[in-house]
């Protein structure tokens, strides 16, 4: 029995003024009820289909093809009246920002309320109850006291409930979600896709879901549809897509993606970057050609086009039935065997640190940071610490760093005691032990070339090296992150987002360090790039012999690439130990809590290391 | 998006045009001057200027004392682009560096600075710089330092913010591990990054110099009654407002352009310097 859809959307095109176009051709369809997953890397226009749903296309783009159908009704050709009256009536959004999408002047009594009588409760004491209730529905706690509280009083999680609340109060038939759960910690998110797909079933609202997480999108959605550079690539059944996806791209996400469970296997990485909409109109064939494993000359030259393979599985590639032959690369045998050095990088003993508080009378509070930190860092080894925000990750950083002096116990990092602070102490500790900043965006100045970026802890030594021989240095640091040498003279804005990060990283080594210290710079990337940046580290290892303490919320990347883990919660250690042990078989609640929320998507996993 | 370039475009060249003609007029003043600007010919007192039924002695015209007016105009352009100038560098470099000090170091500094800058602020700028005048008495110098002590606020406000900005970018943390002295971070680090803000700072602050430079001579507490001003030359041709507007209408037209020129010049620089835009510039 075939349903009416409650959105159809055929053969859209987003179109720049100059004729490039964003998005092309896309073909969407949500039957009622369902669940569709729109799967995408950053600035592959997943969050333009959205945007043409509610009408807020930035203001150069505009929709120059196809056609969007809500029940039936062309969005397109409806007054503008008609469409806001529908929005947020009929069609619920959930917005990415759960922190900047409410007004922080008003209560969440308030603004639930303008919500509710915009869509027809006309009494005050009716609507009360009726926010009270669907707050109840989230599983907020105390909702009747929550009327109450302004937006800051509440956590990210506890605000995205709220809006959640909010897209499902009218019943509408239909939900967009536009990344959700990205701004969320790890062992939020899991309950909110959950909590999605609970509202879902209560409320029989089909959902627009847009991530750019693969085991989300498979965990949550019952359809998927891949994006890439503006083409929905492959759609189908989410565990099909999955499980045995019938085009390169999937399969190489997948394989690209670290895992928590099944046995470790080195990423397969991606070569390149998704082509830009310019470049894309001057492309003849496949947008994923240039990079992909399994092209033919035919590819280069010849588009292909959205097909069927099997019933209800399409993919837009000329050979589907190459894709199965997509292996990651074999693991080196030496690699795995490989042992950590004799001597100790980093040892805190007893490790405490105090802050005190005054507040505005002059009472003291003595807020407790870290307590009781045991741990150590071999030589060559790669330890990743987890845990969430307000753990005490940074406050660890800034100690091991000499930006903060240690309260009690000692802190040994690369042979220089805590205790000893002078200037040039300090400055011999900071060339053995160099940080990686999280946001290569923020950590490169913007006004210096790459060349002078990497060899920039050269200038304050004593003797500086002649112009020429900094520059060979720059070319020898950007050659082992893998960059091409013309990169020298530009500058961070002309880079991708992912080569910004290994100038970040070849700028660390520039001192040749024993310890790096890397602050979650996986988190802000993609999927692929993110692949990318985690095999370098590793190559890194056997190149450069370094120790990593990787910081990082993310489990299966500290899964793929530590030696060891040390899991913090509330400022001490709870557990350590050998990743495997301690992912395999937590002992701690707190580590159970995590394992158990970054496994979310089970049944996931079990498909993807079924496809090995 | 290429249209919108080209079009910011125009206007840097246009305003640039008119600023560099107006500069260029003041630095070659006595040579391109047809009369000494303080010769009186009595006997052809406020004539009108050539296109209004005037001599081609006197091409835009003559005022009460028998000057001509072209002469004083260009003579004009010399005095507010030398006070210009001069109190523009002076305000620009004390209030960025004491912006840059406030914005960097932050804490009690930064609360002395600011709080400097309020109380400054309150006070309404043309009266202070009018008491500073009779303070410290009439002529040119007297003229810039009055506008750099009350103008130097403006930058000082603007830039601390920027520095602050700048200064909580991970880059400069990098700096300040890698073991640069605070100097050299400013210098290095924060300084290029604010330095487009400061040029088109510097370029309104212009045009604002000009504007006060003119009250205050209109006032006839600016520069010395010897020196030609445009200010001085409203303030003269007011009384004869009805039987000889154009010795009013002139120097008012001048300063409109010049100050016009500026802002636009301000305004096309920004765009053209701001980071957020060059950023968008093709890989």
């Amino acid at each position: 029995m075939k349903q009416q859809n409650v959105l159809e959307i055929s053969g859209l095109d987003v179109s720049l003024p100059t004729g490039d176009r964003i998005l092309s051709g896309v073909d969407l369809a949500i039957g009622g009820g369902r669940i569709l997953g729109v799967i995408g890397e950053s600035g592959a226009g997943k969050s333009m289909i959205g945007a043409c749903i509610a009408d807020t296309l930035p203001d150069a783009l505009a929709v120059s093809a196809g056609s969007i159908e809500f029940d039936g009704l062309p969005l397109g050709s409806m007054t503008r009246a008609t469409r806001r009256d529908l929005l947020g009536r009929d069609i619920g959004f959930i917005p990415q920002e759960p922190m900047t999408a409410l007004n922080p002047a008003l209560t969440i009594g308030q603004q639930f309320g303008s919500h509710l009588a915009r869509i027809g409760f006309r009494w005050p004491k009716e609507r009360k109850e009726r926010t009270i209730q669907l707050l109840e529905d989230v599983h907020l706690p105390r909702s009747r006291e929550l009327l109450s509280h302004y937006p800051h009083q509440l956590s990210g999680g506890m605000l995205q409930r709220v809006l959640i609340a909010m897209a499902f109060a009218s019943n509408p038939k239909l939900v967009v979600a536009d990344e959700p759960t990205t701004a969320l910690d790890v062992t939020i998110q899991a309950r909110v896709a959950e909590l999605i797909a609970r509202m879902v079933e209560t409320h029989g609202a089909s959902v627009l879901f847009i991530t750019h997480d693969l085991c989300l999108a498979a965990d949550l959605c019952d359809e998927v549809a891949v994006l890439y550079a503006g083409r929905i690539v492959e759609s189908g059944a989410a565990e099909t897509i999955i499980g045995s996806p019938a085009h390169p791209y999937s399969r190489c996400l997948s394989l690209a993606t670290p895992t928590l469970s099944g046995p470790p296997r080195p990423l397969l990485t991606l070569p390149g970057t998704m082509p830009s909409a310019l470049e894309r109109s001057v492309m003849a064939g496949c947008e994923l050609a240039p990079r992909c494993p399994v092209a033919e000359m035919r590819c280069h030259t010849d588009k292909p086009l959205l097909a069927s393979t099997t019933t209800g599985h399409r993919s837009a590639c000329h050979f589907p039935e190459r894709v199965s032959a997509i292996q990651a690369p074999a693991e080196e045998p030496q690699a795995a065997a490989r042992e950590p050095g004799p001597d100790v990088v980093l040892r805190a003993e007893g490790l405490a640190k105090t802050y005190i508080a005054r507040d505005w009378i002059g009472r003291m509070r003595r807020v407790e940071a870290l307590r009781g930190l045991d741990f150590e860092v071999r030589e060559g080894e790669f330890v990743g610490v987890v845990g969430e925000s307000g753990s005490g990750k940074s406050t660890l950083t800034k100690l091991i760093l000499g930006l903060e002096d240690v309260t009690t116990g000692r802190l040994d990092a690369a042979g220089f005691a805590g205790s000893d602070r002078s200037a040039a102490t300090l400055r011999a500790l900071r060339a053995q032990v160099q940080l990686v900043f999280q946001d290569p965006q923020s950590a490169l100045n913007p006004r210096r070339s790459i060349g002078s970026l990497v060899t920039q802890s050269l200038e304050v030594r004593a003797e500086r090296p002649s112009r020429a021989a900094r520059s060979a240095i720059a070319r020898d640091l950007l050659a082992k992150v893998l960059l091409p040498p013309d990169v020298i003279d530009r500058f961070p804005d002309q880079l991708s987002g992912g080569q910004k990060q290994r100038v970040n990283i070849a700028r660390a080594l520039c001192s040749n360090p024993r310890l790096l210290v890397a602050d979650e710079i996986v988190s802000g990337l993609d999927v692929s790039v993110q692949a990318q940046i985690l095999e370098l580290l590793k190559a890194l290892r056997e190149e450069a012999a370094i120790s990593l303490l990787l910081i990082s919320h993310d489990l299966a990347v500290v899964r793929h690439i530590c030696d060891r883990t040390v899991v913090m919660f509330r400022g001490e250690i709870v557990e350590q130990g050998p990743v495997e042990e301690v992912f395999g078989n937590p002992r701690h609640d707190y580590t159970r809590a995590l394992v158990a929320a970054a496994q979310g998507g089970t049944s996931l996993r079990k498909t993807m290391s079924q496809s090995q | 998006m290429h249209g919108f370039a080209r079009y910011a475009d125009i206007r840097l060249i246009l305003s640039g045009g008119a600023v560099s003609a107006i500069l260029l007029m003041a630095l070659l003043a006595p040579w391109i001057a047809p009369h000494e600007p303080n010769d009186q010919d009595l006997l052809s007192i406020l004539m009108p200027p050539v296109f209004a039924g005037g001599s081609a002695e006197h091409l835009l015209g003559t005022d009460s004392l028998g000057r001509d007016i072209l002469s004083r105009l260009i003579h004009g352009a010399r005095t507010a682009m030398t006070v210009a100038i001069f109190a523009s560098c002076g305000a620009m470099l004390l209030g960025s560096v004491l912006a840059c000090i406030a914005g960097y170091f932050g804490g009690r500094i930064d609360w002395a600075i600011s709080r400097m800058v309020e109380i400054w602020l309150s006070f309404p700028p043309v009266v202070l710089s009018m008491l500073l005048i009779v303070g410290l008495g009439i002529g040119t110098d007297k003229v810039i330092l009055a506008i750099i002590l009350v103008d130097w606020t403006r930058f000082c406000r603007v830039l601390r913010t920027e520095v602050q900005v700048t200064r909580r970018q991970d880059y400069v943390a990098y700096a300040r591990l890698a073991g640069f002295s605070h100097g050299r971070i400013i210098l290095r680090e924060v300084l290029p990054g604010v330095l487009p803000m400061i040029v088109t700072l510097f370029s309104l602050q212009m045009g604002i110099s000009v504007v006060v430079e003119a009250i205050l001579s209109f006032v006839s507490m600016g520069v010395p009654a010897d020196v030609p001003a445009w200010g001085q030359m409203i303030a003269d041709a007011r009384i004869d407002i009805y039987s000889a507007p154009w010795g009013l209408a002139l120097p008012i037209l001048m300063i409109f352009v010049t100050v016009l020129s500026f802002n636009a010049l301000g305004d096309s620089l920004n765009r053209v310097l701001d980071p957020r835009s060059s950023a968008r510039r093709p890989v």
